[in-house]
């Protein structure tokens, strides 16, 4: 009977500690949902004070319009034969309609939470003066059109240079001190020059003296019809860009991998290891590896949403269709809503992310504890 | 060991290419030393190099050249890199003369044409704040300032020595600067670099204006320094931050205090063109200004640049109120046509030449050159003025060599840039240039004189109001006709009723200044075809002549707020028009504007804005059947012809090349086609029956599963596949085409001609001076017949002109200038120099060589 007793008070002690882990869980998520969203807001309602430069971005558009507009009148012969009278009513007309076109006539104050509204509720809305490559206004459209060549190219480059260089830089903490290792020390500097300056020696080399591989684009024109040949038509473009990528980060990436390993590799507990014995995959496995992997896992999740962004000068280099080319674009456009649409989404990958990874801390560190102290 | 050694030469590569990498490319070192001395001339100008003509067999090609034309994006930098690997064969869009070096050393073939112009644009405001003086709010500061920049230093230093040296609104080797060359030359000569006349001047001013100058030589004005706020552009091709630089360096060294600040486009134009010029937030700016065409007419130039009542209405001209009043009246006049002969226009020209440089409001500085850079192996037609990609004429003419057939390769910068749509889609010049090649079009516009030829059209009668200065030149394709009076035929169309869907007759007593009457081969509609194959037909034009009226009307369904000014504007001058007969076609116009050349009076030339003759649309042709269900998406709401539409009604911009506008046009063909549809019927019924209807939807709908698209005309290629995301398309040659590939072979080659002086070197004054000018085309004599005049210029050796005169001709390519007694005694002991402009009848760019020889006591 005691025991039972002694079972209940367990059972009630589990029951009430389960409880309080999700009463805690559920606080911490609110918290933290809550404070995501606030950074999301505050961040995005800066990118949009900021691609307006306060409003100034009006007093441009203007300009531009007035530049515009007067010089095309001034080209046009038929204006030539109106009165200085009639032509000035027609082009301030002319100036009139396109200001309201862009949506000039609205105070900028309540055309930035507009923008702000839309962004958080994802409705994208329409460029001011961009279109899409196929000609819609739709900045959805505009993203999507262009988001399937950006995964590519920045998929393929990031990822095998993620898997790759943590892969070597495993084996070269176990070989530290040996020639492979010093020589990727030695050639880490290479990483200092930006990818496109790779991506011009590459098709320096590859386009123009070997010709093996073409300068850009992401297609031979005409393209194939036949869907295999397409694909592989499409790799072919993809080599150089990725490599250009890849090759720009690939020694600093393994030499930061196998510093970071380096570290963990000399804690007390790794040498204990040595000492008793244990097999050196055993030692990875368990005792480097395991408790690196919240670091190795935030890596990855921050690489995923890097993937969105672009590679603005490398796309332009290989004239690759990429979300990187239409966010330059659109800040040489000073088009908000596309500029707004393409943070907005990086935005909330990147709050998403952040707020699992809190949660798959937990799931792969047993010392860490969603809205706990430690 | 050897590992080390390894490591150690890895080590020192990588050192040495890092250091490579800081340096960074530096810039092709421009030549540093201005030839000061010499008179700006066009003779320095290398002529456009293209490629020797090829022997053109006789052909039974229709349509191009060309099989294929496989269009792609390339960027400017690599593009001479992939001529030379043949990854490419053209450079379309053409490179800035920083890159003709480049192109020289790869070997290729090139064409030229004219570029941006550059000026430096003073404001000419008083400032509102008392104790700030604009130095420029003063005329003759402006106008001493002509003498302050080197314009030859300019060209050298940041051009290369590719541009020309301007000092005129007009292009310095058109038709105007070589008709006025003794004008011209004249006044550059007073107006030459020289600092301490340009300094002398102002100071006289400044001190006028009640400045003083400190001791260090530095302008003040009420305790402070006199100071220019210049404005440089640092975007584009970056040759105005030379400029800039320069300016700056000679504004300080006549004691100006200055305030440089680089700016791009957009940062720039708030401050130039939309601030109050009196608030005083610049004091000058490096403006740059373009031409897209030949320029055949400069009368317009100096209105345009300079009279507060300018065309162009920008704050800097209007603030120009100080202008001299004979300077505004020469300039208006020039600007309506108010005289009625070419000697009375060339006088007032010369006049305005002269006020302009005294107003100074723009000194002009260079006309920048394009160079469209291309293999060895192809042949295509430059224009003077549009290059190749801006040219009509290209699709044409471009070819391999000695060779039908083959698949090109096309780069431009971009592509797809914004909706394809003819009524008022994409205008960027790489994509029109595609469109171009699809189209033909009752004209074809002359790629080195800026005349029209008939294309589809066979002739014009053209018939102008009394005194009017409309001039013909030797086209035989045109007639002119004088007339008191012209009246507008009652019947004629003058307007359109958009909800009876029916044209406004102009009714009795309607007058025109000008009557254009076009007239088409008796088989237009059996051999044209669209690239569907429909044959053309009335119907086409008469739905450009509708839409033209309905899309401006409010009662209309397919009504454009954006689109009305502009039909306001052309119809303050249209008339009406009326077609005379279907077979063959012929149409009259009537109209109210008019520009000098006689042939290029043609509806839809550059004075009529609308060409109404042809189903040529602002932006491509179409068929009556493809706006039929376009205005029918427009009209529903689904889409809109104009991004300002678009934008209003929140809908997709129309496309016909790609994207989901295609969708939406397929279910309004499936509507239609459905209905066989006749498209304002109450007027079109009596051009189009249901079958014919029927008929073209059909083949509209074949063509678009076939294509993928709907874009067609009637030209030499059509657009077999494009891609849009993927930037690249695939044109074909139409061999349904009318005309043999080779019509326009003449056009190859731009008959440039090279001339050359030869005389004594030494003459005595008093003594008569026979000088010979040869003048040839590649190697053979220029025809007489081909040349307009060869006119000389005489300088003393002070550079002032002492006589002008026409040399007389001896042989093809042989003229002579004889220096009388009389001439000679005006020469004073010393270096003397004789120059001769060459106007060939072929090209606008006339060709000036000069000889220098000695005078003697």
């Amino acid at each position: 009977m005691a025991v039972a007793a002694q079972s209940a008070s367990e059972i009630s002690k589990k029951k009430s500690s389960s409880g309080s882990t999700l009463l805690r869980v559920g606080r911490y998520t609110a918290i933290r949902l809550l404070t995501l969203f606030v950074t999301v807001v505050i961040g995005v309602y800066l990118t949009i004070l900021i691609a307006n430069m306060g409003g100034y971005v009006d007093t441009i558009m203007k300009s531009q319009i007035t530049e515009r507009i007067t010089q095309a009148a001034a080209a046009n012969p038929t204006f030539r034969s109106m009165t200085p009278e009639q032509r000035q009513q027609t082009v301030q007309t002319q100036i009139a309609n396109e200001e309201n076109r862009m949506g000039l006539n609205t105070p900028v104050v309540i055309r930035n939470f507009t923008y702000l509204a839309n962004a958080l509720t994802l409705n994208l809305g329409r460029a001011i003066n961009m279109t899409s490559d196929s000609g819609s206004k739709e900045v959805r459209l505009i993203i999507l059109e262009r988001l399937p060549a950006t995964l590519l190219l920045m998929g393929t480059s990031e990822l095998s240079l993620f898997f790759i260089s943590l892969l070597l830089a495993l084996t070269l903490s176990r070989r530290y001190g040996s020639f492979w290792d010093k020589l990727v020390i030695l050639l880490s500097p290479t990483s200092t020059p930006p990818a496109w300056f790779y991506g011009i020696f590459l098709i320096l080399l590859f386009a123009a003296v070997f010709k093996l591989l073409p300068f850009g684009g992401m297609i031979d024109s005409p393209p194939p019809t036949n869907p295999v040949d397409f694909a592989l038509n499409v790799l072919k473009h993809l080599i150089l860009p990725a490599s250009a990528l890849f090759i720009s980060q690939f020694f600093l990436s393994i030499y930061n991998w196998r510093t970071f390993f380096l570290i963990y590799s000399s804690e007390d507990y790794v040498e204990m290891a040595k000492a008793k014995g244990l097999p050196p995959r055993d030692i990875e496995r368990r005792y480097i590896l395991r408790p690196t992997l919240p670091t190795i896992i935030t890596q990855f999740a921050l690489l995923l949403i890097t993937v969105w962004t672009g590679a603005i000068v490398t796309e332009t280099v290989f004239q690759w269709p990429g979300l990187g080319r239409t966010f330059y674009r659109a800040i040489g456009f000073f088009d908000t809503p596309v500029i707004v649409g393409l943070t907005i989404i990086y935005a909330y990958l990147l709050a998403i992310t952040v707020f699992l990874l809190d949660f798959v801390y937990a799931l792969v560190d047993p010392r860490v504890k969603v809205g706990g102290n430690q | 060991m050897l590992r080390k050694r390894m490591m150690l030469a890895i080590g020192l590569l990588m050192a040495f290419s890092m250091v490579l990498t800081a340096c960074g490319g530096t810039a092709t070192p421009a030549p540093t030393t201005a030839p000061a001395t010499q008179p700006p001339s066009a003779a320095t100008q290398a002529p456009a190099p293209t490629a020797a003509p090829t022997a053109v067999p006789p052909t039974t090609r229709h349509g191009g050249w060309l099989d294929e034309i496989d269009v792609s994006t390339v960027d400017s930098s690599s593009a001479v890199t992939q001529i030379q690997a043949g990854a490419i064969n053209i450079y379309a869009d053409g490179l800035s003369p920083a890159d003709l070096q480049s192109i020289k050393s790869a070997n290729l073939s090139y064409g030229t044409n004219t570029g941006l112009y550059y000026d430096m644009m003073y404001n000419p405001a008083v400032f509102k704040d008392a104790n700030t003086l604009n130095p420029f709010s003063d005329r003759k500061i402006r106008e001493a300032t002509n003498m302050l920049f080197d314009r030859n230093y300019i060209n050298q230093e940041f051009y290369g020595g590719g541009a020309l040296v301007k000092f005129f609104p007009f292009i310095t080797d058109g038709p105007d600067y070589t008709d006025l060359a003794d004008v011209a030359k004249g006044l550059e000569a007073q107006y030459a670099y020289n600092l301490d006349k340009a300094k002398s001047t102002i100071a006289a001013e400044m001190t006028t204006l009640g400045a003083t100058q400190d001791a260090s030589g530095m302008w003040q004005y009420k305790g402070k320094p006199v100071t220019i706020t210049l404005i440089v552009r640092n975007d584009g091709d970056k040759t105005r931050i030379g400029i800039g630089d320069y300016a700056t360096k000679q504004f300080q060294a006549v004691g100006f205090k200055v305030n440089e600040q680089y700016k791009s486009g957009s940062e720039a134009s708030p401050i130039w063109i939309s601030s109050d010029p009196t608030a005083g937030q610049w004091s000058a700016y490096t403006a740059g200004w373009i031409n897209t065409a030949i320029e055949r007419d400069g009368k317009g130039d100096f209105d345009a640049m300079y009279a507060p009542d300018s065309a162009q209405g920008i704050n800097p001209m209007l603030a120009n109120t100080n202008i001299d009043p004979a300077f505004l009246k020469v300039a208006d006049d020039l600007n309506n046509g108010n005289f009625t002969s070419l000697d009375q226009r060339r006088q007032m020209m010369a006049q305005a030449m002269k006020l302009s440089l005294q107003d100074s409001l723009q000194v002009w500085l260079v006309d920048d050159q394009n160079f469209t850079p291309y293999s060895n192996n192809v042949q295509v037609t430059t224009d003077l003025g549009a290059g190749v990609e801006g040219s009509q004429i290209w699709p044409f003419t471009i070819r391999f060599k000695g060779k039908e057939g083959g698949a090109l390769k096309w780069a431009t910068t971009d592509l797809f840039t914004d909706p394809w749509n003819a009524v008022a889609g994409d205008n960027w010049v790489w994509d029109q240039a595609l469109v171009k090649a699809t189209s033909s079009g009752a004209f074809m516009l002359d790629p080195f004189t800026g005349l029209a030829w008939p294309l589809r059209a066979s002739k014009m009668d053209l018939t102008v109001q009394t005194g009017l200065p409309i001039f013909k030149n030797a086209e035989d394709w045109v007639t002119l006709n004088t007339a008191d009076s012209i009246s507008v035929p009652s019947d004629a169309w003058a307007d359109w009723d958009a909800k009876t869907q029916t044209f406004i007759p102009a009714g009795d007593g309607k007058t025109a200044k000008v009557k254009a009457v076009v007239t088409y081969p008796s088989d237009l509609f059996q051999t044209v075809k669209w690239q569907d194959g429909s044959p053309l037909t009335p119907a086409d034009i008469v739905m450009n002549i509708i839409e033209t009226f309905d899309r401006g009307k409010k009662d209309s369904p397919i009504y454009d707020d954006a689109y009305a000014p502009t039909l306001q504007a052309w119809q303050s001058t249209f008339k009406g028009i009326k077609i005379d007969s279907t077979d063959p076609l012929v149409i009259e116009y009537y109209t109210d504007g008019y520009v000098s050349d006689a042939e290029l009076n043609y509806p839809g030339g550059p004075v009529a804005g609308q060409q109404l003759i042809w189903p040529q649309y602002g932006f491509g042709e179409a068929p009556w059947d493809l706006i039929a269900i376009s205005n029918m998406a427009d009209a529903g709401g689904k889409l809109a012809y104009s991004t300002d539409k678009a934008d209003a009604k929140k809908v997709e911009w129309m496309s016909w090349i790609g994207g989901p506008s295609l969708d939406i046009l397929n279910t309004e063909l499936t509507t239609a086609a459905g209905s066989s549809l006749i498209p304002y019927a109450p007027t079109l019924s009596k051009y189009i029956t249901a079958d014919d209807a029927k008929t073209r939807y059909a083949n509209l709908q074949a063509w678009y599963k076939a294509h993928g698209h709907f874009v067609e005309g009637t030209g030499p290629y059509y657009i077999d596949k494009a891609f849009v995301t993927e930037k690249t398309l695939t044109l074909k040659n139409n061999s349904d085409y009318p005309d043999l590939a080779d019509r326009w072979s003449q056009f190859s080659v731009p008959m440039l001609a090279d001339a050359k002086l030869d005389g004594p070197a030494q003459v005595k004054i008093g003594d008569q001076a026979t000088f010979d000018v040869t003048v040839t085309f590649q190697g053979n004599p220029y025809p007489q017949k081909d040349v307009k005049g060869v006119k000389y210029l005489l300088y003393d050796a002070t550079g002032a002109v002492v006589a002008t005169g026409q040399a007389t001709a001896v042989a093809d390519g042989h003229w002579q200038v004889v220096l009388g007694s009389d001439v000679t005694s005006k020469l004073t002991a010393g270096s003397d120099k004789i120059e001769v402009a060459v106007s060939p009848i072929p090209v606008s760019q006339p060709t000036f060589t000069s000889l220098t020889f000695v005078t003697t006591p």
